[in-house]
């Protein structure tokens, strides 16, 4: 199983969306996940398509592309606005 | 350890946090802060004129990550200026109009130091650090964008060379 983190206005769009993905594909990666969202999730599936989303696994900044394992938790990150 | 890294809901102390920076030892002969403070007018982006009245701001951050980067940023300032000590404390939650938001202060020997580094902090923190704002003004809710001129700042740091 992996986590599912949205934030910021992420968060608000996602509020239907899964928490975690209970079944995990050997060739998972954040990308497969988005665009997975896509039938369910329109809105929120574009929302993560927008350039300056940032993709963390781990809490580590990670690409589109990484591979995910058992136990991950992948969060979305829209621009950040702290300060 | 000199440092001091908070992500908190409670209100800080600009009194105490500078005295705690003060005392730290006797080589610290300048000591920087800056306090950020919610604003009681935002404009909304591409409309910079039609400003809205604020009844409260919403930080929400991610809790774990938002240690690390702030914890890396304090490292990156520490290496490239020498610095006694430094400080940055980020409020949580709901903050209304003249509320503090953000602490930074930087302890060292000498000023140019601790101000260039407190700029750096401030810079960094705006543009990398896991902070999201929602404004509530005039009763409607709304995700704030990040600004292009907090991005540029930020760029700044690393196209000058080492001084």
């Amino acid at each position: 199983m992996i986590n599912l983190l949205f934030f910021g206005r992420l968060g608000d769009l996602a509020k239907d969306a899964p928490t975690c993905i209970a079944s995990l594909e050997s060739d998972a990666t954040p990308l497969g996940i988005r665009q997975m969202m896509k039938a369910d999730h329109p809105e929120l599936s574009k929302a993560l398509s927008e350039p300056q989303v940032l993709v963390s696994v781990n809490k580590m900044i990670v690409k589109w592309d990484q591979p995910l394992f058992e136990g991950d938790e992948l969060a979305f990150l829209p621009p950040v606005t702290g300060g | 350890m000199s440092d001091l890294v908070c992500v908190q809901a409670d209100d800080f102390s600009l009194a105490d946090e500078y005295q705690r920076l003060r005392n730290i030892n006797a080589q610290v002969g300048a000591v920087v802060t800056f306090c950020g403070l919610v604003r009681d007018f935002e404009s909304s982006a591409g409309e910079p004129k039609s400003k809205k009245l604020v009844n409260y701001l919403t930080l929400q951050h991610y809790p774990g990550m938002t240690e690390t980067l702030l914890d890396d940023i304090v490292m990156q300032a520490k290496a490239r200026w020498d610095l006694v000590a430094v400080t940055v404390i980020h409020r949580i939650g709901n903050l209304a109009p003249n509320d503090q938001i953000v602490f930074v202060g930087v302890a060292s020997e000498h000023r140019k130091a601790a101000f260039d580094a407190a700029q750096f902090l401030m810079d960094y923190l705006k543009t990398k650090a896991t902070f999201w704002k929602k404004l509530t003004a005039e009763g409607s809710e709304q995700w704030l964008d990040a600004k292009s001129s907090d991005s540029d700042a930020a760029a700044k740091w690393s196209e000058d060379s080492h001084d």
